[in-house]
């Protein structure tokens, strides 16, 4: 029959492989380094896992939209205080944070609720403000982008009342974000940020980024797609905010600034932004090669280099050069899946061939 | 025969500062029909097709499809609406495969994504573009490109689709293909078509009617062999071409 010549590959199995084969990796190194035991290693993949649920929320919007979306940051520092409010003790609130209003300090709900809570202020907040922002593209949207994130950025550096203006925001109490925590938000983020891409809002926000024209007279709603979506970007960044407070246990604004906008940015970008494996990888490859670059610096200090700031300037030129060379990043618009690889094998194969 | 629709422009008219792009056109198309617009280089036509899919803002005028103003609601409703496009320049969504491309034409409309599925691979396998399924865009070739548009504007199920010049940069060999494929696409989708092309073997072989313009204002309509000997069409636009 000519219909069995379509091999459709919009099956649930092949459409769970990507984020279960990303997820297995994620857990098998996981499992690995709680099982080697060594905290400095520990604390490496946690911080890379925080970071991971990072770049995800990142890539939902910034991947599938193809607007910079500077303001993210702003939203992870958003959700990072507001969960750190829901879930601290009173006591510990009025003993570090004086000035705080008296309703926030009476607040105290558990952790994973904290988590959550601190999603949906992220969410709220984009979606009082995001409105007119949906409707600039290109150049005019990143700019717009890049002001709102000064005007959150200033709000979290001043308000004493909330974040502890710009002296440290001190969480005290334990680490919640362990290991496992991390590991099991990478899991999670990995399926949604998958399943966003596939699904009819993914689709669609994927559509206005091609051709916003033809999205248009397709049917589609560019302002209200791009609403939608960056609200749930800004949950999901929300909610990494508050795994790296709970991690870190101290923060201020600067923690949610150019620097970790940079970061993110890099591994997107080098990964690939348009896929959720790009992601993945990207912040893989770009975690590894940090710590790698940050054990050489002091050792050419000590050889009488100077050579601190090194690692941010090295991974500048990468995304440069990734950019020339490979604008899409390593990824481009494919995903790790059975049938990628496969292609990826066969195409070698016959490179072989011809050569040989 | 199902319940026939109809398409009726009335009067719209559209200026870009002193220049009277489309002026007071009419015009009406029913299912089952191919209506050809036809006019020299700038003589309106693309902005006619703005108009009526609300893409661009009209000066004054009314576009009903089936007692429903057109011309006057958001662009992106158009299409719920009965009403589909294709462009002069093919646009495709380079990144989306060559179904997903199809799919967005579906949900786009608001049908849901399994059905859209079903959709995406029925018409794939009717313009024979199967085998490109999973392909990125830049792997099809020109005229499989516009064949993917045009597939794209029937995935939303329409009443009436527009087609921009979908023969333009094909070669004799594909404009024949095209040609075929268009000829049943009414009966076969339930559909009316206008088509703007500057190929006059076939728009002569296609059309149920023709539409002539010249500098945004009617200069005839009607049969196309009536129409092709008008001695205005002939001055203004034929004569050059035909012959
Ligand atoms: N957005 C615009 N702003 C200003 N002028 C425009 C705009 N779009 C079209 N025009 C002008 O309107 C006139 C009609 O253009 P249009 O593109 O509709 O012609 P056309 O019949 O489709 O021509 P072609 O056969 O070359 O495609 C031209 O003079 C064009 O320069
Ligand atoms: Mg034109």
């Amino acid at each position: 029959m000519a219909k069995n010549r379509i091999k459709n590959n919009h099956g649930i199995s092949s459409k769970l492989s990507t984020p279960i084969m990303l997820s297995v990796i994620l857990v098998l190194v996981g499992y690995f380094i709680w099982w080697l035991n060594i905290p400095f290693v520990q604390d490496i993949y946690t911080s890379a896992a925080i970071t991971l649920v990072m770049v995800l929320g990142f890539q939902i919007f910034n991947g599938n939209s193809g607007i910079l979306s500077w303001s993210y940051v702003g939203f992870v520092g958003i959700g990072a205080f507001s969960s750190a409010i829901f879930s601290m003790t009173p006591q510990m609130k009025s003993m570090q944070m004086p000035e705080m209003y008296p309703f926030l300090v009476n607040i105290h709900v558990p952790f994973v609720v904290a988590l959550i809570l601190g999603a949906i202020v992220a969410a709220i907040i984009a979606a009082v403000v995001a409105w007119p922002m949906m409707k600039i593209s290109d150049d005019a949207g990143a700019i717009t982008q890049f002001a709102l994130l000064i005007v959150i950025h200033v709000i979290l550096a001043q308000w004493s009342k909330v974040t502890n203006g710009p002296r440290t925001f001190t969480l005290g109490g334990q680490t919640l974000t362990t290991i496992w925590v991390a590991m099991i938000s990478g899991v999670v983020v990995l399926f949604i940020a998958y399943f966003f891409k596939e699904s009819s809002l993914g689709l669609k926000l994927r559509a206005t980024r091609d051709d916003r024209y033809a999205a248009c007279s397709s049917g589609i709603d560019m302002v209200k797609t791009r609403y939608l979506s960056y609200i749930f970007s800004a949950a999901i960044g929300g909610f990494a905010g508050g795994l790296y407070s709970h991690y870190i246990l101290s923060i201020n604004a600067s923690a949610f600034y150019m620097t970790l906008l940079f970061n993110l940015l890099s591994m997107a970008v080098i990964g690939g932004k348009m896929s959720v494996s790009g992601a993945f990888f990207g912040t893989i490859l770009l975690t590894l090669a940090r710590q790698g670059l940050r054990q050489i610096e002091p050792v050419l200090t000590n050889m009488g280099v100077n050579a601190s700031g090194s690692t941010e300037i090295i991974v500048a030129v990468l995304m440069i050069v990734f950019l020339v060379f490979r604008a899409n990043g390593i990824m481009d618009r494919y995903e790790l899946s059975p049938s990628s690889l496969k292609s990826l094998f066969s195409r070698k194969k016959k490179a072989e061939k011809k050569s040989a | 025969m199902e319940n026939k629709s109809f398409l009726e422009v009335k009067s719209i008219c559209k200026s870009f500062g002193s220049l009277k792009a489309v002026n007071d056109v009419s015009m009406r198309i029913e299912t089952g029909e191919i209506l050809g617009l036809i006019g020299p280089n700038g003589s309106g036509k693309s902005t006619f097709i703005n108009l009526i899919t609300a893409m661009l803002k009209k000066d004054s005028g009314s576009v009903m499809l089936d007692g429903v103003d057109l011309s006057s609601m958001p662009a992106h409703k158009v299409p719920k609406n009965g009403l589909a496009r294709t462009y002069q320049t093919v646009r495709l969504f380079k990144n989306l495969t060559c179904r997903e491309n199809l799919i967005i034409g579906a949900i786009g409309v608001g049908i849901s994504q399994k059905e859209a599925n079903k959709i995406a691979d029925e018409l794939l396998e009717e313009m024979g573009l199967a085998e490109k399924a999973d392909s990125f865009v830049e792997n099809l070739t020109f005229s499989e490109q516009r064949f993917l548009e045009i597939s794209r504007a029937l995935a939303c199920k329409p009443k009436f689709v527009l087609l921009d010049e979908p023969a333009a940069g094909l070669n004799e060999e594909e404009t024949q293909h095209m040609l075929d494929l268009l000829k049943e696409l009414p009966a076969k989708k339930h559909i009316g078509i206008l088509i703007v092309d500057h190929d006059m073997h076939l728009i002569m072989t296609l059309c149920d009617k023709l539409h002539v313009l010249n500098y945004g204002q009617t200069i005839a309509e009607g049969k196309p062999e009536v129409v092709r000997a008008n001695p205005e069409v002939v001055k203004a636009y034929l004569g050059s071409t035909a012959e």
